[in-house]
């Protein structure tokens, strides 16, 4: 039985139109595609957008596009669509770890007297160094939702050509792993924005609190091979508990940035509180609850076979 | 179909290590940044360019060491923006001189700031800052016709399009006006290369430092004297006392386009002219929340005047209520149409003189052009900025009373004059 339908059993009747690495993979794009908005903003603040800022916020709708379409060329030429999927997720990986690196040497002093090259009030105050990061990240967990684990669970990717990877982990646990990872930088980010108000506003513990509750049940989830009820039960909670504080902050980021009056001031929403920023807990929880579903291909799940299915004509190498 | 691999489950413990180390290293720098909170960056402490290797810097930390030092405790340099960044242009650029073996502008233009900073030199360009206040001195008739469209496309272009240099410029001469009147009103000189204005009148080299900008100290540079005495109303004025006792509680290098009351609890210069507050964006048009042209003899409304009140008093609404400041500006609006009043009474006095040619008040070549002069150049317009500003002194005992007192003045001299030229006063 599945992590879903072990915490909440009626699930079992329901029959999803999509699989769990669909899902996945549907939400990713998604992911791509706000990103490049909420990049644009944040590189907005400084009222110029300079020649290599502007690489995220092309990147990111482009491959949001680009990973709808191959969502649905998938329907006929599933390698094809694995194919540039791959090359996209890649991609993003390059453009997070670019972004990591123009971010960081921004938060660096290299010609100052060594001990005062890097300080964390500089950290602070320099773009967020981890937010490209999240282009890595949907990179890296793209990656992993393309490719077809067989049989469920084992950890036995199928990759081109029919070659099977056996990975340490099962995609599940990998899945919880990264959902970790991705919840700490969240929160890491959060704090070091939040750092700049000095924390004076109670609300600001909140997302500090629930994001580190949720990396660590996600780390542990991802070490147990058969995790039990409650502790399915207790990570479902940190996810929703995700999800509403992002939304919560959403909420927060925009009361912040009004005006007198209410009144809506472009300016103070784009060099204010970032109002999008909060949405990364909640799409952290979105992404967590995701990994719940069922992971079996849909063959699978219909009791057909235990074994993946060639699509299409492309390296096809099966016996 | 192939066999898996072999199996990478010994890299499993090696990988929930090292995630685990991340998590807790994660969490210690939380807890870090949590401990540091609230702490500014104190650039202005570390030597950003101590090591550095570049070649302007070497050179100039022992030719020019002030400036390498200012730069070198700059944002500036923190942001990595080089010497090169500013002042390097290609060959034939418009003002360049060849320097080490490349090419630089001694002073970099506005057109070198905008590769950054967009968005503040197109508002400067629409600003009173700009062309029109070179043009009231210099005059417009070397302006290119690009220009001129520019300078006719700014509302203070519009209103007073002089074409002729200044008449006291001319009086002086070249020896002192460089020294004065064109040292202020060179912040909207055109540069070689077509662009306008110098940035550095208001954002002082090298340190580029944002609390200097932000002090009223900086514009006192130029908005002092008996012509526009701005620094001295202010400094009279309620903000200005508590700019004075307080202000060094001020958040002033709180992040721009987001200010509050928290940071600025009372109005700077910026604050009320430029910053991002109450329902305003930050600008770089000092003239897009004022309602009239003050600096004119008889001051006329602003074109957009009712949305510029409406943006300057967005501003007084962060402290003051509604009474408040209808009260205040209905009263300053009619202040300022009793200063028009009297000048145009002194217009009148001396019109039958420049009727029949007995004066021309433009030559400065005797006492009563200085009188006429003065009643609105001096006294006409401290009445109103001390009016504006709250500056009750100026209003009072440096603008209205000099001003009944010169028009008394005024009003002997022209009936002398026309005593002398045989006409009935």
């Amino acid at each position: 039985m599945y992590h879903l339908a072990t915490v909440l059993p009626a699930v079992r009747r329901l029959r999803f139109p999509i699989t769990r690495d669909q899902a996945m993979l549907l939400m990713l794009a998604l992911n791509e595609l706000l990103l490049g908005v909420e990049t644009f903003l944040a590189h907005s603040i400084s009222g110029t957008i300079m020649p290599k800022e502007w690489i995220p916020i092309i990147f990111g709708p482009t491959a949001g596009m680009c990973l709808f379409l191959a969502g649905v060329l998938a329907i006929r030429k599933r390698s094809l669509a694995t194919v540039i999927a791959t090359v996209i997720y890649l991609a993003s990986i390059v453009v997070g770890l670019l972004g990591i690196y123009f971010h960081l040497v921004r938060a660096v002093l290299p010609y100052a007297p060594l001990g005062e090259r890097v300080s964390i009030p500089l950290f602070v105050w320099a773009p967020p160094i981890l937010g490209p990061l999240t282009f890595a990240l949907v990179g890296l967990m793209g990656i992993s939702a393309v490719w077809m684990e067989q049989p469920t669970d084992s950890g036995i990717l199928t990759l081109f050509g029919g070659r099977r990877l056996r990975m340490p982990f099962s995609k599940t646990s990998a899945f919880f792993f990264m959902v970790s990872l991705g919840s700490l930088a969240t929160v890491i980010s959060s704090v070091l924005d939040h750092a700049r108000t000095n924390f004076e506003n109670p609300w600001l513990w909140l997302p500090t609190g629930i994001g580190i509750f949720g990396t660590v049940v996600a780390l542990v989830l991802g070490t147990l091979t058969t995790p039990r009820k409650s502790d399915l039960v207790i990570y479902m909670v940190a996810m929703v508990l995700l999800v509403l504080v992002g939304m919560m902050g959403v909420v927060l980021h925009i009361l912040n940035n009004l005006a007198q009056e209410n009144a809506i001031v472009v300016e103070r929403f784009l060099r204010g509180a970032p109002f999008l920023a909060p949405m990364l807990f909640s799409d952290m929880g979105a992404l967590g609850l995701v990994i719940l579903l069922d992971p079996r291909e849909k063959d699978e799940s219909e009791g057909k076979v235990d074994e993946i299915q060639p699509s299409d004509n492309l390296g096809d190498k099966r016996n | 179909m192939d066999q898996p691999s072999k199996p990478l489950s010994s890299l499993r413990v090696l990988i929930i290590g090292l995630i685990a180390v991340v998590v807790v290293l994660g969490v210690a720098i939380i807890i870090l940044v949590i401990g540091n909170a609230g702490q500014p960056v104190n650039l202005e402490k570390v030597d950003v360019l101590a090591g550095s290797t570049d070649e302007c810097v070497t050179c100039h930390r022992t030719a020019t060491p002030g400036i390498v030092d200012q730069l070198s405790h700059s944002t500036m340099a923190a942001a990595e923006v080089t010497c090169r960044d500013c002042h390097e242009v290609t060959v034939g650029y418009p003002g360049a001189v060849e320097h080490e073996g490349s090419y630089v502008l001694a002073a970099p233009t506005t057109a070198k700031c905008q590769k950054c900073h967009e968005a503040e030199v197109a508002q400067f360009y629409q600003s009173r800052h700009s062309l029109p206040a070179y043009v009231a001195v210099a005059g417009s008739k070397d302006l290119s016709p690009t220009l001129m469209a520019m300078y006719q496309s700014i509302p203070e272009g519009t209103f007073a399009p002089d074409k002729a240099r200044n008449a006291i410029a001319v009086l002086e001469g070249p020896q002192i006006t460089p020294f004065a009147c064109e040292n202020c009103h060179s912040i909207g000189i055109p540069a070689a290369d077509e662009s306008v204005g110098r940035c550095q009148k208001c954002h002082i080299r090298h340190e580029f430092s944002l609390e200097q900008a932000r002090k009223p100290e900086t514009c006192n540079n130029c908005h002092i004297g008996p012509d526009h005495p701005q620094w001295e109303i202010y400094q009279e004025s309620a903000h200005g006392i508590l700019y004075a006792t307080m202000g060094s509680t001020w958040n002033w290098d709180a992040e721009a386009g987001n200010l509050t009351v928290t940071d600025f609890p009372a109005p700077t210069c910026a604050l009320c002219h430029m910053s991002g507050f109450g329902t305003n964006g930050t600008t770089h048009d000092v003239g897009d929340r004022l309602s009239w042209y003050l600096f004119a003899s008889i001051s006329q409304q602003r074109p957009n005047w009712e949305d510029n009140r409406s943006h300057m008093q967005s501003v007084c609404f962060e402290c003051h209520n509604k009474n408040f400041i209808t009260s205040m500006y209905t009263g300053a609006d009619a202040a300022t149409q009793q200063v028009n009043a009297w000048v145009q009474a002194s217009n009148d006095l001396v019109a039958p003189l420049q009727k029949q040619g007995l004066v021309n008040t433009a030559n400065f070549d005797e006492p009563l052009d200085f009188t006429y002069f003065n009643l609105w150049h001096y006294w006409g317009r401290t009445t109103k900025f001390g009016t504006w500003m709250q500056g009750p002194d100026y209003t009072q005992w440096h603008g209205a009373y000099p001003l009944q007192q010169t028009l008394a003045e005024l009003t002997q001299m022209v009936n002398a004059k026309l005593q002398a030229a045989g006409e009935t006063p």
